[in-house]
């Protein structure tokens, strides 16, 4: 959870104090906590932490039915790595993945921030539920229906091409242009996900003193002052947190949704880093170990992301993860 | 002139709940003037009317003469203090004092200078780049004061300001918000439930419930000369003691009031506004503060049931028939035993004695014609 400096700072108890007794008192006193939290361990522990074991095979001349560790274990050093960095898809993988990434947030962060200022400004409480029903809705397409949606509507016989076919234009295939790739995937995720993005910044909103909005409508602030000079602040640590977050999965777009939309006419752009992945790792003949090195890396990408986006952020908020 | 003029002023809710009914007042510049009463009596809705952050739903509000019913909250030239302090946690104190002016655009060496004058007034100077969190509440309410002051309002909106501090700082911040007050003369509009900070602060005291006035007066007056049941139950500390099964009685022309088996005769004034009235013998409720009762001779009898010594005074607690009775001894006029379980013997001066009508309770002697058209309601209320 976030961590907020002035409460961490107050919850600091003086060298050598404990809250209440001692440590066998404390731990017998928690003890139908800790029952409690044992399956939510369990299962990060068996799914989350376990799995990383494997990350090992990237280390490794690995084929599959070969064991990780044992004493065949051809133990290759960075020579995975090395070989990512010196394959000619990595420049045109890390840009694509890059551009989708960045564009992808820096239009998609902002929208359910937006919206959720918006409905919560809104004077009508019941058109804001309705609102926010219809655009939390999209949430639950799965990902394969909302591909064929896009082909329903920007396939050669789609809609838009009826439509533009209908005034007399020539009719495009989208699915086949490298410039719509972007367009079309980051637009429709943003259409999926804003609205159940917006839940969370909708859900501070509704802490925000009441009375805050009368100071400042006594104060001459007009709608639009208040959403900036009240709301908008109140939301501030929750917004930190979730750009933390964000910046931090970044790099981490799924394959699914590029694996789908991609054809030959696209794939210059629509090759990412996870499609590649999925690609090297379980098609053709499988090269797992190449396969948990990009994903590795990719993820180390990640995790450095995340350290400077938190590190940025202790240092100018008062708000971070750790 | 910064007056404030209600008119049958009115608020009823979706749902048709009347939160407020007909209130009538008029607030003379300068004034200090207290809306009390209890949670849900309407007099936060009264105030908020005043200041335009409820609708209007019937009468008539002027500020200064001008009909403010449709003019916007920042055009009426008001200032409010709300009871949560309101002050705008990501700003500093100096910007949040600033920022009223800042969205009038007023210069910005003017705004410095104002925020200034107005922290030094209020001492908090030296808390100005701190931000709210970082302040105790009786600094925070300052600070909130000082918000509104920096705008020089035609009238100060004050809602409960001091209900979230503890009691030695809500003494403090009142002996504060007095100086203040004679500082800064302007028209105040205060809002409590708390009957020591209505009588201590206000010039006059408006008391309601259930949405309705049911006295305007000054403190002595709402003290003295309570309208009805409820005002004389509500002001004064401890609570007046109320006697049921009495009776008023007139014998020529002069009238006594019945407590038990004991007969008063009535003061001149008392007897002056019964006959003024034409006022029959009826039933009634005497009322008798616990100030106002002398224990050791009289014709009254109780039995002392907790001594509560409070060094130059002593509360009593005692059951005299089936009612209970408080009474408030100065200990220097202490003569009798007053232990747990001693019998006592009490009385009062007629003068001082309240009497209610047990049908409307109204008082026969306070509850004026003027009264009675203004709180006829309140009656109605009152006997529901």
């Amino acid at each position: 959870m976030a961590k907020n400096k002035n409460a961490s700072s107050a919850a600091v108890l003086p060298k050598g104090a404990t809250l209440g007794g001692s440590r066998w008192k404390r731990l017998r006193q928690s003890c139908p906590w800790l029952v409690m939290l044992f399956p939510a361990v369990l299962v990060v522990f068996l799914f989350n932490y376990l799995p990383i074991y494997g990350v090992l095979i990237a280390f490794q001349d690995f084929m599959p039915g070969d064991q990780i560790i044992g004493p065949y274990t051809h133990w290759v050093g960075f020579d995975n790595f090395i070989r990512f960095f010196n394959d000619v898809q990595f420049w045109p993988l890390m840009k694509n993945t890059f551009l989708l990434c960045i564009i992808g947030f820096v239009i998609g962060f902002p929208l359910p921030i937006i919206i959720a200022l918006a409905l919560n400004a809104l004077k009508g409480k019941r058109t804001a539920k309705v609102l926010q029903t219809i655009f939390t809705a999209p949430h639950f397409i799965s990902l394969v229906v909302l591909v064929g949606m896009l082909t329903l509507f920007f396939g050669r016989y789609g809609l838009v091409n009826n439509i533009i076919a209908g005034i007399g234009g020539e009719r495009v295939s989208y699915f086949l242009e490298s410039s719509a790739f972007r367009p079309m995937y980051i637009l429709s995720s943003n259409w999926q996900d804003f609205g159940w993005s917006a839940i969370i910044y909708i859900a501070a909103l509704s802490n925000v003193d009441p009375g805050l909005h009368e100071a400042a409508i006594l104060d001459g602030a007009s709608r639009f002052q208040r959403v900036l000079h009240v709301d908008l602040p109140a939301i501030m640590p929750m917004v930190s947190v979730m750009l933390i977050m964000s910046i931090g999965g970044l790099m981490g777009v799924g394959y699914e949704k590029a694996l789908l939309m991609q054809t030959d006419g696209n794939l210059g752009v629509s090759e990412l880093i996870a499609t590649y992945v999925y690609k090297q790792g379980l098609t053709g003949v499988p090269d797992q170990a190449y396969a948990t090195a990009i994903g590795l890396f990719n993820s180390i990408i990640n995790v450095v992301l995340l350290i400077i986006a938190n590190t940025t952020s202790k240092k100018f908020s008062e708000n971070s993860l750790f | 002139m910064s007056e404030v003029l209600i008119k049958n002023l009115k608020k009823v809710y979706d749902g048709g709940v009347t939160a407020v009914h007909d209130v009538n007042l008029h607030i003379a510049d300068k004034e200090f003037i207290v809306l009390v009463g209890p949670s849900g009596c309407g007099k936060s809705t009264t105030l908020r009317m005043v200041a335009g952050l409820e609708e209007i739903s019937g009468g008539e509000l002027y500020i200064d003469g001008k009909l403010c019913n449709d003019v916007e909250p920042k055009d009426r030239d008001i200032a409010m203090v709300f009871q949560s302090y309101a002050l705008y946690p990501h700003m500093t104190v100096y910007d949040n004092m600033a920022f009223a002016l800042k969205l009038k655009k007023v210069p910005k060496d003017e705004i410095d200078k104002k925020v200034r004058e107005v922290a030094e007034i209020l001492d908090i100077t030296q808390y100005l780049e701190r931000k709210p969190k970082a302040l105790s509440g009786g600094q925070r309410q300052r600070v909130a004061i000082g918000r509104a002051m920096v705008r020089d309002p035609k009238v100060f909106l004050m809602d409960e300001p001091l209900s979230n501090l503890d009691a030695k700082l809500r003494n403090q911040m009142r002996a504060e918000i007095i100086k203040l007050r004679q500082r800064i003369n302007t028209t105040f509009m205060y809002v409590t439930h708390d009957q020591t900070e209505a009588m201590t602060l206000g010039d006059r005291i408006v008391i309601m419930k259930d949405g309705f006035v049911n006295q305007i007066g000054t403190p002595e007056e709402v003290f003295d000369k309570p309208v009805n049941l409820f005002v004389a139950g509500f002001i004064g500390m401890p609570v007046m003691n109320f006697f049921d099964g009495c009776k008023l009685l007139k014998e020529g022309d002069t009238y006594y009031a019945q407590i038990r088996n004991a007969k008063f005769k009535l003061d001149d004034f008392q007897q002056k506004a019964l006959k003024q009235n034409g006022q029959q013998p009826c039933d009634i409720v005497a009322g008798i503060r616990p100030q106002h009762i002398s224990v050791g001779s009289g014709e009254l009898e109780a039995t002392i049931e907790v001594n509560e010594m409070l060094g130059s005074e002593v509360n009593l607690h005692a059951r005299s028939d089936k009612d209970e009775v408080v009474m408030v001894i100065p200990t220097v006029d202490l003569k009798t035993d007053v232990s747990m379980g001693a019998e006592v013997k009490f009385t009062t001066q007629p003068k001082l004695i309240q009497l209610f009508d047990k049908a409307t309770g109204n008082n026969l002697v306070w509850y004026d014609k003027q009264s009675a058209d203004a709180c006829a309601p309140v009656c109605k209320a009152y006997n529901e």
